[in-house]
């Protein structure tokens, strides 16, 4: 990063930075998914989806744990190879 | 009716042993009837903050294992006759009690004081189980950082799940400066993410660790910023209707003045 960028990128709030840390760091820890468990959870996750869409990509699931304004989500994305 | 009232934290060194030194001594100052209670067996502390370490014969550890009465474990305060400490043991661990050991010496001091207020170790361990096994409420610490914060968030769960019910929140060691940078977490940040009761904002505050040298508390110093706060908060554990000033406010007002001491010159030259 050149020194300019420094100059003129306006910082960012570390404060804000923590906060939203905090706020991702909280929702697993009280859902309490470890990395192991979320891997499992996308394996049969895989492998439930697969066996009505057979064109889902199991190496491109992704299962997040986010916070939302009232409710925290468990969102699942399944990618799709393109067929025709 | 009287309250046993447990301080604890998750996170180590955020202030438990401060606020328990504080908080004991300011009720105190209010006329109650107060013991002050060291559950962190093995690593005793409330007594030099308190500077009665001079005076301990007994401790807790000898009251539970009846080598002494609870008369005389107790130490009489310096300042006020109706507060008393009861000391942690410094040559055992934590396992030399158990939670019905602290139920029933909770018990037993509810029937002579208004307010027992007892000091936990930092942990989520068997110290920390002890030291709210007799408590009607707990107090958690923090400050107003992450590592702190998620440890505290920890901690409010375990009390919940204890049956204690929803415990009140002290933020300390707030820096009105950098909260208002943008470089601490402000009041409103943390319980927003924590989600409980706030009972009391304390600042950063260097007489803190100037009184603490003394082995005294700063509740007795007018002047402390921090004793001030502390106070407010024995207020409102009391029952007292007390503002919460936020310190990020008092900051502004400070700058306000001070803008408007720059502005005077100029207005005042007609
Ligand atoms: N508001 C404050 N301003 C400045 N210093 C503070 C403040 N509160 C606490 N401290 C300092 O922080 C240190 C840790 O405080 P204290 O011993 O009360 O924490 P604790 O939570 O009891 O720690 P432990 O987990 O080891 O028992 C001490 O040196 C104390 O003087
Ligand atoms: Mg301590």
């Amino acid at each position: 990063m050149g020194v300019l960028d420094g100059l003129f990128r306006r910082r960012e709030r570390s404060s804000d930075i923590a906060r939203e840390r905090l706020l991702t760091v909280l929702v697993h820890d009280r859902v309490k998914l470890t990395p192991e468990l979320l891997e499992q959870l996308k394996a049969e996750l895989s492998a439930v989806i697969a066996r009505y869409v057979p064109t889902v990509d199991p190496d491109t699931i992704e299962v997040t744990l986010f916070r939302g304004e009232l409710i925290d989500h468990l969102k699942a994305e399944f990618p799709l190879r393109r067929q025709r | 009716m009287s309250r046993v009232i447990t301080i604890t934290s998750g996170k180590g060194g955020v202030g438990k042993t401060t606020s328990t030194a504080n908080l004991g001594t300011a009720l105190a100052m209010q006329g109650a009837k107060v013991a002050v209670v060291d559950a962190d067996i093995g690593l005793r502390n409330l007594d030099v903050v308190m500077g009665l370490e001079n005076r301990i014969v007994y401790d807790l550890v000898d009251v539970v294992e009846g080598r002494c009465r609870l008369r005389q474990a107790l130490i009489k305060d310096k300042h006020f006759s109706d507060l008393f400490l009861l000391p942690a043991a410094q040559t055992r661990d934590k396992d030399a009690v158990g939670p019905e050991d602290m139920i029933a010496l909770a018990n037993q001091l509810r029937t002579e004081f208004d307010y027992v207020i007892i000091d936990s170790p930092a942990g989520i361990e068997g110290g920390f189980r002890n030291a709210i096994a007799g408590a009607d409420e707990v107090l958690i610490i923090t400050t107003p950082e992450v590592s702190a914060v998620r440890d505290a968030d920890r901690i409010i769960g375990l009390v919940e799940a204890a049956g204690k019910g929803s415990p009140q929140l002290i933020i300390n060691r707030i820096k009105p400066r950098m909260v208002n940078r943008g470089d601490m977490m402000s009041t409103d940040d943390v319980l927003q993410i924590l989600a409980i009761d706030l009972i009391g904002a304390i600042p950063d505050d260097e007489t803190i660790v100037t009184s603490t040298n003394r082995g005294e508390v700063a509740v007795l110093d007018r002047t402390s910023r921090a004793g001030r706060a502390f106070s407010d908060v024995a207020r409102r554990i009391a029952g007292e209707q007390v503002p919460m000033p936020t310190l990020e406010d008092e900051q502004g007002v400070f700058d306000k003045l001070f803008g408007m001491l720059a502005r005077r010159p100029r207005g005042s030259e007609r």
